[in-house]
Order: C-alpha cells, then structure tokens, then sequence
C-alpha cells in the first residue's frame, strides 16, 4: 500500500517539477519578449489638397443657376457694353470663362461661362487681353480692366489656361487599362527609386511607342515625384493614387526631367 | 518498453504544460515586429489566449501600408511536434481583385515532425482548391491549383503564372 501511494507521490512530484520547469521557462520567454503589438502608423500628408481652377469646378463651386439667374435678371434692365467692367478671364478661345461685373456695382461680379449670355450679350469667345461678346449679329470686345499695367491684369487673372501644358485623358482610357492592368505594364514600365531605404519618386524606365501612355507626355527617364500635391514617397501614395484615379477630373504629376522640375497636368474627361 | 512509454507521456505533458503557459499574446507580438521588417502589418485584431491555442479576430494586414487584406479568424496551435495555421473568411484588397477572386474561405499552413522537410498550405477560396509544400531543405514551393470556374473564366491571366498539367491542374514552381 506504501509502495502503491510512493509511486503515485514520486510521479505526482515529477509532474509537480515538469510544471514547474514549463512554467519557468514561459516566464523567462515572457521576460524577453514585447508586451505590445504593432501598431499601423499612417503617413499623412500634411501638404494642400491639389484643387485646380478650371472652367469646370469654378463653375460647379459657384452655381451655374446664380450666374444664369443674375445674367437673366440683367438682361431685362437692357444695359450697354460700356457699362461692364471685365475683371477677370480664365480659358481659351473655345472654353473658359470670365468674371465681370457693372460700373454701377462693381463688387457684385458674375461668372459668364463661353455661350452664355449677360445683360443680353452673348459671351462668343475669350481673347488674350479681353472677351468677346455677341449681340443682334454685332461683335463686341470688352477688355479687361487696367490693360495698361501687365502685372495688375495678371493678378485679376486667376490664370490663363495655356492650352499644350494640358494633356486630356478620356475616362475610357482608364476604364480600359483598369479592366486589363496587364497592359499598363506591357505600355510602360516605372520602378521606385530610392535614396537609401526610403522611396523618392517613381522612375519611368520604359514607355512603349504608339501606345496610351506614349501619348500622355511622360518620357523614359522622368522621376515622378509628387501627384495632386502628394509626394510619391511610398507604395502606399501610389497605389492610393491609382485606386482613386476614377474619382478625380484633374491630374497633376510633377516629374523631375534632366533634374529639372516639370509639371504635367491631365484632364480626365 | 514500460519506462520508454513513461518517458513519452512525461514528454507530452512537459509540452502541453509549456503550451498551456507559453506566452502566446507575447510570441505573437514579437511574429508581428519581425513581419514589420518586411512591411507587413497586422493591425486592428483582438488577440486571446486559448490555453492551448492562440485566437485572433479581424485582422487586417497591410504591405507596405497598403490595406491588403482583411481576415475575419486566424487560430495558431504550435506544439512543436505539430503546428498548424488556420485562418477563416479572408478578403483580399480590391488592389488584387482585377487578378485574383478576393474572396478565401479557409487557408491551414501545417508543420508537424512526421513530414519534417516540408510546410504544407492548403486553401479553398473562391478561386478554387490550392494544395502546396514549402521544401525547407530544397528552398522550393511547389503548389497544385484546382481553379473554380470563376477563376478560369475571368482570371485566366493570374493562371499564366501555372504551368497547366495534363489532369486539367496548374502547377506552380518557385525557389527561395
């Protein structure tokens, strides 16, 4: 019966110290070992949202019904050229628009798109120092204010649209490459470049003639380093780029090119 | 024969007790810190202890920051003799979904003693079956794909990565 229960007590001890040595062996583990996990640390981008003025969004920022209303309202109240004042012009000959206002309320302005009318005058076109109305099949030019002074027109200006800096995109292009991304790297070829361990742009290494990407101006050789205002300093900046590429109408790349800064800006259409 | 069986069974309570008190939350952050050197992270999960096995809950993994993956259940038994992986319901980023159906249910990574050269990989998902081994010693992966129709009708590219096998299955070769 003695020897029954010693046996019973030697291997209850046995177990007693194998626990124990588990235990101490855990516990020596537990010591050298973190006590917290890895946290996602976002990068943020402290710069600007890029936002750029164009015929388009400042017409959708103003309201297109207010200016149609205000240019109706005027219309009645048949007013002269001579009475308006040009204060501002944005676009090309075919698109754009200009902010204009009355001599007798020159603070009250109004956006005029291409084609549309104000005070019964028909806004035809955009010259280089003014606008071009229409009205009963006569032609009109409204010339901006302090023509005279160059830097005082350009400050009124927001800016004027050089057309060839502009490259358009046509949204199906984008739907194309996103339904078939293969093509994309059979188009053109673009890896990281880093400076040490961190990313600084992204090098073009390779564009295939006569393709889409041929035509977006980008050539071999260009770093991309910043896109709407966000530097490409990651993976993460570029693919957020990419997966966002439907929802944006404006594209600004800036590229460095023979280490000279270049901007290159897309309108998606 | 009678000690050699009592040597075994002290053996497998010393390791079931060293499971049982293994630091497991501990181990795991310290996997995580190594996965960070290679730009993995895990974030936003609920770790618990299980005793025996270590549970986590909505994991969302990201490489090089990029969310690439959404993970609803991940169990992780390591016994040293036998560890296995098993991760549950993974959604895979909209980055890959023009390449690979996002959806996975299920994907078990294995290692036990009885197979020693080789870690195996077994996944079912929407893209089909995949069978795989990692050969330690030979540093090469060799998987076997099944794909579901999905997978063939719409993402026949992702399969030119898979040499086609006569029984109508994709083999994948690659060394590390």
């Amino acid at each position: 019966m003695s020897k029954v229960s010693n046996s019973y007590l030697s291997i209850f001890v046995k177990l007693l110290v194998l626990l124990a040595l588990a235990k101490s062996i855990a516990l020596a583990l537990w010591w050298f070992l973190p006590d917290d996990g890895v946290s996602l640390k976002e990068n943020v981008n402290f710069n600007p949202p890029y936002h750029r003025v164009t015929f388009k969004n400042m017409l959708s920022n103003v309201g297109t019904s207010n200016a149609v209303t205000n240019s109706q309202a005027l219309q009645e109240s048949s007013i002269g050229i001579t009475n308006m004042i040009l204060k501002g012009l944005y676009g090309n000959k075919t698109k754009g628009f200009i902010i204009v206002a009355l001599k007798s309320s020159p603070q009250k302005t109004s956006l005029v798109a291409v084609g549309e009318n104000y005070s019964g005058y028909k806004l035809k076109s955009i010259l280089k120092g003014g606008a071009l109305f229409t009205k009963g099949g006569k032609e009109f030019v409204l010339k901006i204010k302090n023509q005279k002074s160059r830097t005082n027109v350009h400050s009124s200006i927001m800016r004027v649209q050089e057309s060839e800096g502009v490259h358009d995109v046509s949204r199906q292009d984008i739907r194309y490459y996103e339904k078939n991304p293969d093509q994309i790297w059979k188009d053109i070829s673009i890896m990281e470049r880093k400076n040490g361990n961190k990313i600084n742009g992204f090098r073009v290494t390779r564009v295939r003639r006569g393709s889409k990407m041929d035509s977006l101006g980008l050539k071999r050789g260009d770093v991309i380093i910043r896109a709407n205002n966000v530097d490409l300093n990651s993976y993460k900046a570029a693919f957020d780029l990419y997966k966002d590429i439907n929802k944006i109408d404006t594209l600004q790349l800036v590229v460095l090119r023979n280490n000279e800064e270049k901007e290159l800006v897309y309108e998606i259409h | 024969m009678v000690k050699i069986v009592r040597f075994f069974a002290y053996m497998l309570f010393f390791i079931v007790a060293l499971m049982y008190f293994m630091p497991k939350e501990s181990i795991y952050f310290f996997a995580e810190k190594q996965l960070q050197k290679y730009h993995v992270v895990i974030a936003h999960e609920s770790v618990k202890d299980k005793g025996l096995s270590l549970e986590l809950r909505h994991l969302d993994v990201y490489v090089e920051s990029i969310q690439s993956a959404k993970i609803g259940e991940v169990d992780i038994s390591l016994f040293g003799v036998y560890n296995e992986v098993k991760a549950h319901n993974i959604e895979l980023s909209t980055a890959v979904a023009l390449m690979l159906p996002t959806k996975i249910e299920s994907l078990t990574i294995k290692y036990s003693i009885l197979n020693p050269l080789n870690v195996t990989l077994n996944a079912v998902g929407a893209f089909g079956t995949l069978h795989g081994e990692a050969n330690i010693k030979e540093r090469k992966i060799t998987a076997e794909l099944k794909p579901s129709s999905l997978m063939q009708r719409k993402y026949r590219s992702a399969l030119y990565n898979f040499k086609k096998q006569a029984n109508g299955e994709y083999e994948y070769v690659q060394s590390f």
